[in-house]
């Protein structure tokens, strides 16, 4: 699932063999609701059949396969619409998918393990969850919006206070407490076999992380570095 | 495999050696972020903003100032030292570092030595909480700010600090409601504290 030395991908690429190599491309994917059946398609034909811009997609996949964009590459990039409607689409993907998912295989485990330990990591869990729901509305309701905005008008309104460093403060990091979670799990909380559940729940915390991680990198280098820099050039 | 996040930090390193080593391990992995400082002072504030888990340090930086070093090292037992030699050194002074590359070895020397740094890192937290350690969780999952335990256990806040981070290293446990778990489950405090 992680190899460490993937394709760095360039238009002319099919896209099956990407995914052979790098499942969790599945993700990005289905993020840009692009459907599976890929057939023999290459990244620009995929682009063009969905009419997404090549540059941003190719930005967006690499970083699944562990590139982050070089100086200047961004430079290419004038709309931030894709952008912001791939990171919507993954929030979907948390709330309505993920993390009911993870708390649902918590919640088994109390009922088939009931002890002081489990109760813990369940209310640690649902905490966590409404934590991160008020982040993603936030950035939903409006760190989004605002950006759209601005990405319009390419100015900021002079009634604006909002801007991208107020996002940065808030963009709070919400990987620390999954990986905690994990390894609460996998290093301190024993419970007794059922090994089956436990790795769907394990696997899945591994998927979320994945993508988490992701997520936040192409907010923070991807992102901020445009939106900041069409708040300068309103200037 | 999906790994821990690396903070490497390059000391008095030339523009040119700064790119080279960061595009190198950019291109390795995402795991590496890379914090570029120009003297071995600014060390300390750098590690009150960042998670440092190795530096990479030219000898030469440290040359009528290895006490000063010794001091910074005790302080942060977990930081991994590795020397970038650009020319012959005094093996005196390699003996204060964990390790050394030199500009003429290749790539795969460097990320060999950051493995390792971080295989070593995880004999570190295999091992358990001292009981000085026990202490401070105990207080920190009790709800007192790093001041408070500081004032309370008759410590600098600097050694509490450090402790915390020695903590979390070691549990693998960054958060507070995390840690808090981790207390009860390890019968440090009873449920009702939580």
């Amino acid at each position: 699932m992680y190899q460490t030395h993937k394709t760095h991908i360039k238009k002319d690429v099919k896209l099956q063999g990407l995914i052979d190599e790098n499942p969790m491309l599945l993700l990005f994917l289905e993020h840009l609701k692009i459907d599976f059946v890929v057939k023999d398609k290459t990244v620009d034909e995929i682009c063009r059949d969905h009419k997404l811009d090549l540059n941003v997609v190719l930005l967006i996949a690499n970083i699944y396969n562990g590139f982050y964009p070089a100086k200047g590459e961004l430079e290419h990039v004038n709309d931030i619409s894709l952008l912001i409607t791939f990171l919507k689409n993954s929030h979907n993907y948390y709330k309505n998918d993920k993390y009911p998912e993870i708390q649902k295989y918590i919640s088994d485990l109390e009922k088939r393990h009931p002890s002081q330990d489990i109760d813990l990591i369940s209310k640690f869990f649902n905490d966590y969850f409404i934590e991160v729901l008020d982040h993603l509305d936030y950035e939903d309701d409006t760190a989004f919006p605002y950006f759209c905005r601005l990405s319009r008008d390419k100015t900021k309104s002079e009634t604006e206070n909002f801007s991208a460093n107020e996002y940065r403060d808030h963009h709070t990091d919400i990987e620390t407490k999954l990986t905690d979670l994990k390894n609460l799990l996998l290093k301190h909380i024993s419970i007794e076999n059922d090994l089956p559940l436990r790795r769907r729940l394990l696997l899945s915390l591994f998927e979320l992380e994945y993508d988490l991680n992701i997520h936040s990198r192409i907010e923070e280098e991807i992102l901020l570095p445009l939106v900041q820099r069409i708040e300068n050039q309103g200037k | 495999m999906k790994k821990e996040r690396i903070n490497i930090a390059l000391i008095g390193h030339p523009d040119i050696i700064y790119e080279g080593i960061s595009n190198l391990l950019h291109r390795q992995s995402e795991r590496y972020f890379l914090y570029r400082i120009d003297d071995i002072e600014e060390l300390d504030i750098l590690t009150v903003k960042a998670e440092i888990n190795i530096v990479v340090l030219n000898p030469e930086n440290i040359i009528n100032r290895v006490n000063q070093m010794r001091k910074f090292r005790n302080s942060h037992p977990a930081i991994y030292f590795i020397a970038l030699l650009y020319s012959l050194t005094d093996n005196r002074l390699l003996n204060e570092f964990d390790s050394s590359i030199s500009i003429t070895d290749t790539s795969d020397v460097l990320r060999n030595k950051i493995d390792h740094s971080q295989n070593n890192k995880k004999e570190l937290s295999r091992s358990k909480l001292s009981d000085r350690e026990n202490d401070i969780l105990i207080q920190l999952v009790g709800g007192l700010s790093n001041k408070e335990i500081a004032d309370k256990l008759n410590i600098s806040i600097h050694t509490v600090i450090s402790h915390r981070k020695n903590i979390s290293e070691k549990t693998g446990i960054k958060s507070l409601p995390g840690l808090t778990i981790y207390a009860i489950s390890n019968k440090l405090i009873p449920l009702s504290e939580k």
